[in-house]
């Protein structure tokens, strides 16, 4: 298919971009691994693409003191590879890794992903699990807020219109913590189904810091904050484990589809939270 | 007195890289949307989100106002102008009209119901956008079953009942069969739509030109020759003013074996707009507007004996024939018929197909077209029968093979099987995969509460379409081969290879004739106006068929060419050996290009012989050919999930001679591909009225790269008698085995559940919902 | 697609079933509703802007309400279509007092989409349907709650 007519431009600076996002009709186009084929489908038709792909600023990943600062338009892929992702924030380079495919993960940016919300993407799972955060910089300023807090609805967030999403933040992982992200992906799209990333520490054998994030199951990714309760002081057991990820569909209106029932989806929830848990047990000191 | 010798082959049976892919794979090949023509413009079709819907009113002020937009037509327009042709007749078939515009009704989502032409690819989707149709949406049905059903949605309503038609074919005394029986064994079973998806979609140029009255439609086709005698006919134009060229296509598996509304639509374009008009293909539009496949709901019986015997078969096809009838629409199932028994002895059969029209795009060919369905479906109820009887899969299906010396071998549905040796390609595949082995692991295994299946299909298959009197449009095919004043050799072949290789197997098998390099053979196919006439190319047929063709021209040249060396050595003492004339007593010789040369001067012919070195052949078939093959796919299925995990996948293939390892190797690897992606992923969904609910590949799970296990590919060579190449085809085998190994497979994993059968595609949540039935 | 579910909203079966039937409250309460225009009969016709995420797009289409049972229950049927595809919705609308401040509006019916929404957008067209029909609720709610004179 083919997109209607648009004006194009491409800012090196965010203040730029922003200027030109206060016009009417303009969108910013990040990776556009969403937004193209939207446009493609004549689903959406905006009159102008700011492209962010050329502004600096939003492309370094750097520590800052307890956090990791990713820019927006970091790459999926450039996050699955950099050493210093890899080592001090090993979930966000899973959950990179776990996107789509080679293609789509070298165009694809987490701001842009961050942006869209779309309920069924990789990296909530993991943004929740890390407590992440983010910042955003508009026409009025700088703010930050809780990537968990960020996130209102299917494809709606709190970005105020002539905003724009320039870092993500991660802490950077304790070692020691085990960590993991188990998707099941759906066959045609390789969105998950469902998606559960765990972050677990134990101390003399029982655990004693559990994160757990869920994406793909409904409306927008959520804490499983039951299942991490029944946790914690636990030794990790195959039994207790499963135990306690079998609440973790508890209260969430699951979505349904073609491929996938509600009843189905809220069971692979459970499995995969407790795979997710097994696993960064096992990685876990 | 001369003699004939061939030298040892040179290039038959290596492993030779394809002469087509430096151009695929530099971007240089020339693909229908590169052709660009001059005042060439570009329809965009308006297309109905409505299945089953009348029209109120169309406006196309809007559009027609856009700058760029010439023209806009609609069905209106189109009055008058031939209908998209059904080319199968069957007693009772009914064919409804299919104009190639929607004429105030529309039966399924994306029915063509107006064009745009502008000057640029951009404004006429631009301007389609700005149609404006009105419908009143009827209701629809798309479940071949229910369309059956009293009170269902009359498709058409001259024809309430839905019935498309009805098939009745059978063998034996069925009832006696199924009264002697020890033991019977049912099984419904769904084969859902698939989509064909190849990686370049469908598109047509069509070219008028007025001052000569001559037509070129340029069409991503496997079937030029047969495009045009019928293109030709329904819009009025002479077939001799006619030309139809097949540019690189970039895969068909059948669903370009048609004529399509789109086709006939550009050519109508181009003479009332005296200009070119190309119209692409989106994948949208492929999802919307181009032939599907399968399609089945299948009723089968099986009549046997308590050692395992099988006595009878009855099968009922409900076929969903989709809208209306495309090119062979209707013929698909009926081929399904022909291969019932598969690779058994058993004839006594009865067999009845039901046509059902539904608000749907038609099906119609699709990689092994009725043979894959039939296969499944046999391969199932056998398995089926050995469970239930105790028997092991490969143990029962040794008890009821068609033997070695019982060839060649009358079928009971009026088929004469070539050659085959069906035990010991199974047992080879037994052998491959270690299978006393693996079912012990699988007690292991099931002792641990793991759910590991074994799957074995063993399929026959009809190829090498085929002898005319059961063909729908002659099943012949032509070769012209000329060697050139230089000695080069070009070939003209009436097939259509769009991914088969042929460019190269045939200059395989020409070089190694003639004793010439293969770099000095050129193969042509495509464009009727260079090439004689053809069939073109589907049902494996391309090497078996028109590879003979080639062979026996080259025989006629071979005898022309001794002639020519016996005038030039100026002895009667000669043969043919290694691209030489060569004289046995004294060694002296000529090459080809030495004859060639002389030929063509023609300053001395030997008697009664002309100047120039080119000879045409025509050949028809005797018989079709019949591959067959042993497939085994070991699975893991996730009892939590329900997720399905190959581990192993062993193909021994037998297509008779093999002239390109490599190339059949592909073959093979891209049909496993396929019938891996229908046993666990594609499935074309509808709502019940019709809607389109799959259309596009994020919710159509085509099978990717990750998808595809290592696949241990394995050959017996049985020669087929029935061409002198030996070869039998294989373009479809991997399509045809490959289903009912997986799904055998993974219910045989589940077996010890009680779970007897689950239907394609076996989604995680299908095998899951199936496990906690049986638990419960 | 089948929907079903239930919203708690503050009022009287009897305000907030007369809040339901008013157009004026409606066009506030659709997402996206531009115009609601009476037709006569319990039917409106309606033009709609949807923007979920980047898709955006123009209905028109109706709303009716029909088997009107005040204030107890009624059915909605809400049609619209647009160049990226059509909608159709019915429901069973049920309300019953909770206590003496507060409604139970339960809704169970059937979502039918059609066209390029539905040929590409499947897993999203229920994850949609549910916030679109929460976001009346909630939308209904505030417009309840700055009534005045409401217990």
């Amino acid at each position: 298919m083919i997109s209607q007519e648009f004006d194009y431009a491409a800012p090196d600076t965010v203040q730029a971009a922003l200027e030109l996002l206060a016009e009417p009709g303009a969108r910013p186009l990040a990776g556009g691994m969403s937004l193209i084929p939207l446009m493609k489908l004549r689903l959406t038709a905006p009159e102008k693409l700011v492209d962010l792909r050329r502004i600096p600023s939003l492309r370094s990943i750097r520590r800052e003191g307890a956090f990791l600062h990713i820019g927006a338009m970091v790459t999926h892929y450039e996050l699955e590879s950099a050493p210093l992702i890899r080592q001090e924030c090993p979930l966000l380079a899973a959950s990179a890794a776990a996107i789509g495919d080679v293609q789509i993960r070298n165009s694809g940016t987490i701001g842009g992903s961050v942006a869209h919300a779309d309920p069924a993407a990789d990296y909530p799972a993991g943004l929740l699990a890390l407590e992440a955060r983010v910042h955003l910089t508009g026409p009025t300023g700088e703010r930050e807020m809780a990537f968990e807090e960020f996130v209102l609805d299917p494809f709606t967030t709190a970005i105020e219109p002539g905003e724009l999403v320039t870092a993500v933040l991660v802490p950077v992982e304790d070692p020691g913590t085990g960590v993991y992200y188990q998707k099941h992906p759906q066959p045609a799209s390789g969105f998950p189904m469902v998606g559960v990333a765990a972050r677990i520490r134990r101390q003399n054998g029982h655990i004693s810091f559990a994160r757990l994030g869920v994406t793909g199951l409904s409306g927008k990714g959520y804490r499983a904050r039951e299942v991490e309760a029944r946790l914690i002081g636990k030794a990790g057991a195959e039994a207790e484990v499963k135990d306690a990820a079998a609440a973790t569909a508890d209260g969430v209106e699951a979505s349904s589809d073609i491929h996938a029932s509600a009843a189905y989806r809220s069971h692979l929830a459970c499995v995969a939270a407790a795979r997710s848990i097994l696993r960064s047990l096992s990685a876990a000191n | 007195m001369s003699t004939v010798t061939t030298e040892t082959p040179t290039y038959v049976g290596k492993r030779i890289k394809r002469k087509e892919d430096p151009r695929m794979i530099t971007g240089t090949a020339t693909y229908l949307d590169d052709i660009k023509l001059p005042n060439m413009h570009f329809a965009a079709i308006v297309r109905s989100q409505y299945a089953a819907a009348r029209i109120d009113r169309i406006d196309t002020s809007a559009a027609l106002a856009l700058p760029g937009v010439v023209a806009v037509f609609t069905g209106a327009d189109l009055e008058g102008v031939g209908n998209v042709p059904c080319g199968v007749s069957l007693p009772g078939l009914r064919i409804p009209p299919h104009p190639i515009l929607a004429q105030g009704r529309t039966y399924f989502v994306g029915h063509p119901v107006a064009v745009v032409v502008a000057n640029d690819p951009y404004l006429a989707r631009d301007g389609a956008e700005l149609v404006e149709v009105e419908y009143t949406p009827q209701p629809g049905v798309s479940d071949p079953e229910k369309a059956l059903e009293p009170g269902a949605p009359a498709v058409h309503p001259e024809w309430p009942d839905n019935v498309a038609f009805v098939h009745k074919q059978e063998n034996g005394d069925v009832d006696a069969a199924f009264a002697g029986a020890e033991v019977i064994v049912k099984q419904r079973m769904l084969q859902p739509r698939v989509v064909a998806n190849p990686m370049e979609a469908r598109g047509a140029i069509g070219d008028y030109k007025s001052a000569e009255g001559t037509l070129t439609l340029h069409s991503s086709t496997q079937i030029p020759h047969l495009l045009r005698s019928i293109a030709a006919a329904v819009l009025g134009v002479p077939e001799h003013k006619m030309r139809v060229i097949a540019p690189e296509v970039g895969g068909g598996f059948g669903c370009k074996a048609d004529v399509y509304a789109e086709e006939l639509l550009v050519c109508f374009l181009s003479r009332k707009l005296a200009r070119p008009v190309k119209w692409v293909e989106g994948r949208r539009e492929h999802f919307q507007a181009t032939s599907q496949g399968r399609g089945h709901v299948d009723y089968y019986e099986l009549a046997a004996k308590r050692d395992g015997t099988i006595l009878g078969i009855k099968l009922k096809i409900i076929q969903d024939i989709g809208s209306h009838q495309q090119l062979l629409t209707p013929l698909i199932p009926t081929l399904s018929v022909l291969m019932l028994p598969g690779l058994y002895r058993c004839k006594t059969f009865r067999a009845e197909v039901v046509g059902a029209f539904t608000n749907c795009f038609p099906t119609d060919a699709y990689r092994g077209a009725g043979r894959p369905e039939a296969t499944y479906g046999i391969e199932r109820i056998v398995d089926c029968l050995a469970v239930e009887l105790g028997i092991d899969a490969a143990e029962i299906r040794l008890k009821n093979f068609i033997e070695p010396q019982e060839f060649p071998f009358s079928t009971g549905t009026g088929l004469i099987y070539d050659s085959g040796s069906y035990a010991a390609t199974l047992g080879i595949a037994l052998e491959t995969v270690g299978y006393a082995a693996l079912r012990e692991e699988q007690r292991a295994a099931r002792a641990a509460g793991r759910l590991m299946g074994i799957g074995i299909a063993t399929y026959g298959e009809i190829c090498a379409f085929g002898p005319s009197p059961y063909t729908p449009a002659g099943g012949w095919e032509s070769a012209t081969v000329r060697i050139e004043p230089s000695g080069q050799v070009t070939v003209h072949t009436g097939i259509s290879p769009h991914g088969q290789g042929e460019e190269t197997t045939f200059a395989q098998i020409a070089a190694d004739e003639l004793g010439v390099s293969m770099d000095d053979v050129v193969i042509v196919h495509g464009d009727t106006a260079i090439v004689q006439y053809g069939i073109g190319t589907f049902g494996s047929r391309g090497t078996a068929v028109g590879g003979t063709a080639m062979f026996l021209a080259i025989e006629e040249l071979k005898k022309k060419i001794l002639k020519y060396g016996a005038m030039l050595l100026e002895t009667e003492e000669v043969e043919f050996s290694a691209g030489r004339v060569v004289c046995n007593k004294t060694g002296a010789s000529v090459t080809v290009a030495q004859i060639a040369a002389a030929s063509y001067r023609a300053l001395k012919l030997p008697p009664g012989t002309e100047p120039g070195l080119v000879a045409t052949s025509f050949w028809e078939p005797t018989n079709f050919t019949f591959p067959f093959g042993a497939h085994i796919v070991v699975t893991d299925v996730d009892p939590d999930t329900g997720e399905v995990k190959i581990t192993r996948y062993v193909a021994v293939d037998d297509c008779g001679k093999i002239i390109n390892p490599l190339i059949v190797a592909g073959q093979i690897h891209g049909g496993v591909a396929q019938g891996i992606g229908q046993a666990l992923y594609e499935q074309m969904s509808y709502d019940e009225n019709g809607q389109i609910l799959s259309g596009e590949f994020t919710d159509y799970a085509m099978p990717k790269a990750a998808n595809i296990p290592f696949i241990e590919s394995l050959h017996t060579e049985t020669p087929s008698p029935v061409n002198p190449l030996g070869v039998k085809g294989v373009g479809e085998a991997g399509a045809i085995g490959a289903p009912p190994a997986i799904v055998n497979s993974v219910v045989d994993a589940l077996s010890h559940l009680g779970i007897r059968h689950l239907d394609m595609p076996l989604t995680p949540e299908k095998v899951w919902t199936a496990i906690q039935g049986a638990r419960a | 697609m089948k929907i079903n579910g239930s919203h708690t909203l503050q009022g009287s079966p009897e305000t907030i079933y007369a809040s339901l039937m008013d157009p004026a409250v409606l066009a506030q309460c659709l997402p996206g509703c531009q115009e609601l225009a009476a037709a006569g009969d319990g039917i409106y016709n309606m033009k709609m802007k949807v923007a979920i995420a980047s898709i955006s797009g123009d209905f028109t289409g109706k709303v009716a309400m029909e088997n009107l049972v005040p204030p107890a229950s009624y059915r909605l049927r809400v049609e619209g279509a647009g160049r990226i595809g059509f909608v159709k919705g019915q429901g069973e609308i049920s309300l019953s007092a909770v206590d003496a401040d507060f409604t139970l509006v339960g809704y169970e019916g059937e979502v039918h989409t059609g066209g390029t929404i539905a040929a590409v957008g499947q897993r999203l067209v229920d994850t949609t349907a549910r916030m679109m029909i929460r976001r009346f609720f909630e939308k209904l709610d505030s417009v309840m709650r700055a009534k005045p004179g409401l217990p």
